[in-house]
């Protein structure tokens, strides 16, 4: 082959590469478009952007207790207090705890928890998941059998014994979940990839010649991705549940401001009548659940429509 | 037959699964502390300790440790539970039986509810009911257990008195026997109408509580096979021979729609299982989950062990049991491996 | 004029609402059958001719659908008549299965995959049939109890809870027996041999020709004035395309019924109809005897429609098809909807709805310029007929 034509080769290979990118981000813009058309969609990525600004600006909103922010500064003085009393616009626990203080800054918690239980479970999970399906075979076999025995222990129940075992406090929950929640995954991209890897654009990479590893790159993974998107969105709100169930039950450490410690905080007082501290801390979850949920939920519609219900 | 094989290798499947359980469970157990701890009661002296780590062979390399964990297992030796002060066995029926009538009182309320809405929610798409059926499922999904719990316990415990909380009245309790530990069967078997009242007195707002969160997958589930249902040839092939619609909707539509929505009834139980931790500890129902949490509070190792081995071993035979179901329902099933 | 009508369409409009806007899929359509006759309903897929064919069940869902305008009018004894789109839904039911029964075009799907075929077909004689299986079973329709009723509701529709059945088993056992009897003949009257065990198995367990004779045989039933044959044959292998057609029209000709084909198929056309409108758009833009309609098609769409069609003199290479497409129904605009990708169109085409109008004794057509238009002419013998086909894709 000459030179000349081997040239000519490679500009037009960058030239259908600038082209498929194109057409990548107007696929891309597409899709946001169309989830954004979505009334509810849109409700859910407020509700997480406001989140996310109160995680990011909480030392402005309220003033770090010293030395740990994220216990509660004691007002002695106002224990128990009603929503409005003296500066406390939510209230306070039956240790002077202000409520609106624990709901901001456990929503940095939340966020801590989710972010990186949902981070390392899905690229562990991918690896596991896709090391099985593009291996098959024994270790396919092997791999899945290990995701068969964690999915035969619900989440909560497995997480719960591992945290309870490595003693209370809040990483250890992170742990926990981190330890459990990666199956899902494995088992999603393991069967898209199985899927997609029988399409005939796959076939036709083979016939050209490209290495298992290119073929995973770029023609299986990105079209594998979709539902493990969805998933990942979903569970950013499903950990937060789990993670304040474990913390409710008592395995973060006390007086952490954590929203199911907060709800079992307000436990007693909400028996006395006093139920400010429960009401506002479990609304902050069902709030950041219920946000991820649509989103999710939305980008499920547009993108993949058929897995609904699941 | 191809449905017998696949549930046949279903069923084969267990044992081995339920073995990854217990390599999981026995490898937590040596997490922390000393192995020891989930057979050693209290009171004992330094010699009995030693006897204990000799007869279960923990001086030995892990393989040997392993089996003489399971050696026990197997004869019923789940180790000492430090709650109940008691040897885990001896306690872990009755508690058994208190999840199993709540999980199953709550599986009841969510499959036929949740069926009944979703129904009602495909039928009538994009109206009123489906309008509801979809915030239904969706704050079902995104509300934590114990919050609502503690959100009915107000007005229905705390104002009304309706429910009282734990599990009977003391003196009811003691008034009939208990071969079940199923305190409503118990009373039935018993023919004792007041005592049968008092259990249903205690069980509806836990079941209600615990059957919120499955009833939301359900309900999702089968709004979106019966409106696939609905716009099935068939349904408009049944109005054709001028059935009502009352029999297209339930002979035609919502007979099929159920086979996709028996799936994930099984996945639900798991929410069951789950939801079952928090609602005991808030409504003071004596079992499993109860018993986990105050384990977990205590640092009961043996406790905490043994429940996960028997809810996972719930868990499973609930799935199967489902798949079953399944593989009867339709006979057309065509199930992958 | 002669009065002699059994259904009677009268500038039927269908809407359908969607988010895009209202869809005009069927736009003051009419048209009547006579009974006993063959009128096929020809046209593309999206043409409104299956929503038409609907529309007389009244099987539209509502909403999204909606019937704005238009009667639909089957006559009953007496010189009576009753509108089916305002009749209360009760006396509809008594309509559909009963007088007029529709089936579908893929038989694979209009059978319910969970139920027997005998329990599908069972159904329809406890909803029309409930005195004859009274009869048959040793009981006066007219001294039957309620509870003989409920049996024999519940030995038709094979409900679970057979509590009535149960106590009283002897009577259960001759409804049930005459239940069976009643499905069996139905069956076998549609030439499907071995009927009592076809009765036992379940749709998925048969081939696509047997579940179309299943479906033959469940909408004869009863033996209905008008059948509607929704694309009948194109779900089916070609070799058995020719035998359901057979089949019916066999069924026909021994009950005298008349049959609604609705189709794309011109050949069907050719070899079963007695007349014929084809469809564009939602509009009907020609109507006539299906000899007369194909030999000399008076619409410049039903002329390209059979330029579409191989002949046995097309050279290779000729075949013409119809260049555009179909308009979008939303919101048309008040024009002759082939225009765009008509030869002959002029402005007029673009400013007014064409109406029907009478060409010849029995023949209509709804074009503008119908006399300007190159007359073609072809000799309908030329066309293949199905038998010929099916060779054709066999080889």
């Amino acid at each position: 082959m000459s030179s000349v034509s081997k040239q000519n080769k490679k500009s037009q290979q960058e030239k259908s590469r600038t082209t498929a990118l194109s057409v990548k981000w107007a696929r891309r813009r597409e899709v946001a478009l169309e989830v954004l058309r979505n009334p509810l969609t849109v409700i859910g990525l407020v509700i997480i952007f406001l989140f996310l600004m109160m995680a990011a600006f909480a030392p402005l909103l309220v003033e770090p207790n010293q030395p740990d922010p994220y216990q509660s500064p004691r007002d002695w003085s106002n224990i128990d207090a009603a929503p409005g009393v003296a500066g406390h616009i939510l209230g306070t626990d039956s240790t002077g705890g202000d409520v609106l203080y624990g709901i901001i800054w456990g929503s940095r918690l939340s966020l801590q928890l989710s972010l990186t239980v949902v981070l390392f479970t899905l690229i562990f999970g991918t690896i596991v998941g896709s090391i099985a399906a593009m291996r098959g075979g024994k270790l396919d076999n092997l791999l899945m059998r290990i995701v068969d025995v964690f999915l035969s222990i619900p989440e909560l129940i497995f997480a719960l014994a591992i945290a309870a075992v490595l003693g209370p406090d809040f990483s250890n929950i992170i742990l926990a979940l981190a330890a459990v929640f990666w199956v899902k995954y494995a088992r999603i991209i393991r069967g898209e990839i199985i899927r997609v890897k029988q399409a005939d654009y796959v076939a036709a990479a083979k016939v050209v010649g490209d290495s298992q590893w290119n073929i995973y790159r770029k023609d299986v993974l990105p079209n594998a991705a979709t539902p493990l998107i969805v998933q990942a969105t979903l569970d950013m709100g499903n950990v937060v549940l789990i993670g304040a169930t474990l913390s409710f039950i008592g395995l973060a450490q006390a007086g952490l401001t954590e929203w199911g410690a907060l709800v079992s905080n307000g436990q007693s007082g909400l028996l006395a009548g006093e139920w400010w501290v429960s009401t506002f801390a479990g609304l902050a979850i069902v709030l950041w659940a219920l946000a991820f949920n649509l989103v999710g939920d939305g980008l499920r519609d547009v993108l993949d429509p058929k897995t609904e219900g699941r | 037959m191809q449905v017998r094989d696949y549930l046949l290798r279903r069923l084969a499947l267990l044992p081995f699964i339920m073995l990854g359980v217990s390599v999981i469970v026995f490898t937590l157990t040596r997490f922390t502390g000393s192995p020891v701890g989930i057979y050693a009661t209290p009171n004992m002296t330094a010699e009995e300790i030693s006897a204990l780590e000799a007869r279960y062979l923990l001086d030995q390399p892990i393989p040997l440790q392993y089996a003489a964990w399971i050696g026990g297992l197997f004869r019923g030796d789940l180790g000492w539970s430090g709650v109940s002060v008691a040897p885990v066995t001896d306690v872990i029926g009755l508690k058994f039986a208190a999840t199993f009538e709540l999980a199953l009182a709550a599986g009841f309320i969510a499959v036929f509810a949740g069926i009944a809405l979703g129904t009602l929610a495909g039928v009538r798409r994009n109206r009123l009911p489906d309008h509801g059926a979809r915030l239904f499922s969706i704050f079902g999904a995104s509300t934590p257990t114990f919050w609502f719990g503690l959100l009915l316990l107000v007005p229905f415990y705390l104002w009304l008195d309706w429910f009282p909380l734990g599990r009977s009245t003391p003196e009811i309790f003691s008034s009939i026997a208990h071969p079940t530990g199923m305190y409503t069967l118990d009373a039935v078997l018993a023919l004792n109408a007041g005592a049968f009242l008092d259990a249903v007195r205690h069980l509806v707002l836990p079941a209600v509580v615990l059957a919120f969160g499955a009833m939301a997958i359900i309900v999702r589930m089968m709004r979106s096979s019966m409106v696939e249902a609905m716009s099935e040839e068939y349904v408009d092939a049944a109005r054709a021979k001028g059935l009502p619609n009352k029999v297209v909707i339930r002979r035609h539509a919502r007979r099929n729609a159920l086979l996709p929505t028996t799936t994930v009834i099984g996945l639900s139980f798991g929410f069951l299982l789950q939801g079952a931790v928090a609602v005991e500890l808030i409504f003071r129902w004596p079992g499993l989950g109860q018993w986990v949490t105050s384990a977990v509070l205590s640092g009961d190792q043996a406790t905490i062990m043994a429940y996960v081995l028997i809810t996972a071993l719930i868990f499973m035979t609930v799935n199967l049991a489902v798949d079953i179901a399944y593989a009867y329902l339709d006979r057309r099933v065509v199930l992958g491996g | 004029m002669s009065e002699n009508w059994l259904l009677k369409v009268q500038d039927l409009s269908v809407h359908f609402h969607s988010p895009r806007g209202v869809v005009h899929a069927v736009d003051n359509v009419s048209f009547e059958i006579k009974p006993g006759e063959t009128l096929a309903l020809v046209g593309e897929t999206g043409c409104g001719k299956s929503v038409t064919a609907r529309s007389i069940l009244r099987l539209v869902p509502e909403p999204p659908g909606e019937y704005a305008s238009g009667k639909i009018l089957l006559s009953q004894d007496q010189d009576q008549s009753i509108e089916i789109l305002s009749a209360p839904i009760k006396a509809v039911r008594a309509i559909r299965g009963e007088r007029i029964s529709m089936i579908f075009q893929d038989p694979g799907k209009a059978l319910n995959p969970a139920l027997t075929i005998g329990r599908q077909l069972a159904e329809v004689f406890g909803e029309h049939r409930m005195d004859m299986i009274l009869e048959n079973a040793g009981i006066e329709p007219d001294k039957a109890s309620r509870a003989d009723k409920m049996i024999a509701q519940q030995r038709a529709s094979f409900l679970q809870i057979r509590l009535f059945s149960l106590l009283r088993s002897k009577k259960g056992k001759a409804l049930q027996k005459s239940i069976d009897d009643a499905v069996a003949r139905a069956l076998a009257d549609t030439g499907i041999p071995n009927p009592r065990k076809i009765m036992k198995s379940y749709p998925h367990e048969l081939s696509g020709g047997m579940k179309q004779r299943v479906m033959i045989a469940q909408a004869l039933a009863c033996d209905p004035d008008l059948l509607i044959a929704d694309e009948p044959t194109t779900a089916l292998d070609v070799t058995i395309q020719a035998r359901i057609l057979e089949l019916i029209q066999e069924m026909q000709k021994r009950r005298g019924m008349a049959v609604l084909y609705i189709t794309h198929d011109l050949s069907l056309v050719r070899e079963f109809a007695d007349r014929v409108a084809v469809m564009y758009a939602g509009r009907i833009v020609e109507t006539g005897p299906a000899v007369d309609v194909l030999a000399s098609p008076q619409h410049p769409y039903t002329q390209g429609l059979l330029g579409a069609i191989p002949h046995r003199r097309t050279p290779r290479g000729q075949l013409a098809a119809i260049p555009g497409s179909v308009p979008q129904l939303v919101s048309p605009p008040a024009q002759c909807h082939f225009a765009s990708r008509c030869k002959w169109a002029a402005e007029a085409c673009k400013s007014v709805v064409p109406l029907l109008n009478s060409t010849e004794t029995s023949r209509k057509v709804a074009c503008l310029r119908f006399d300007t238009a190159e007359k073609l002419s072809v000799d309908i013998g030329d066309m293949p007929a199905r038998a010929e086909m099916g060779e054709v894709a066999a080889e």
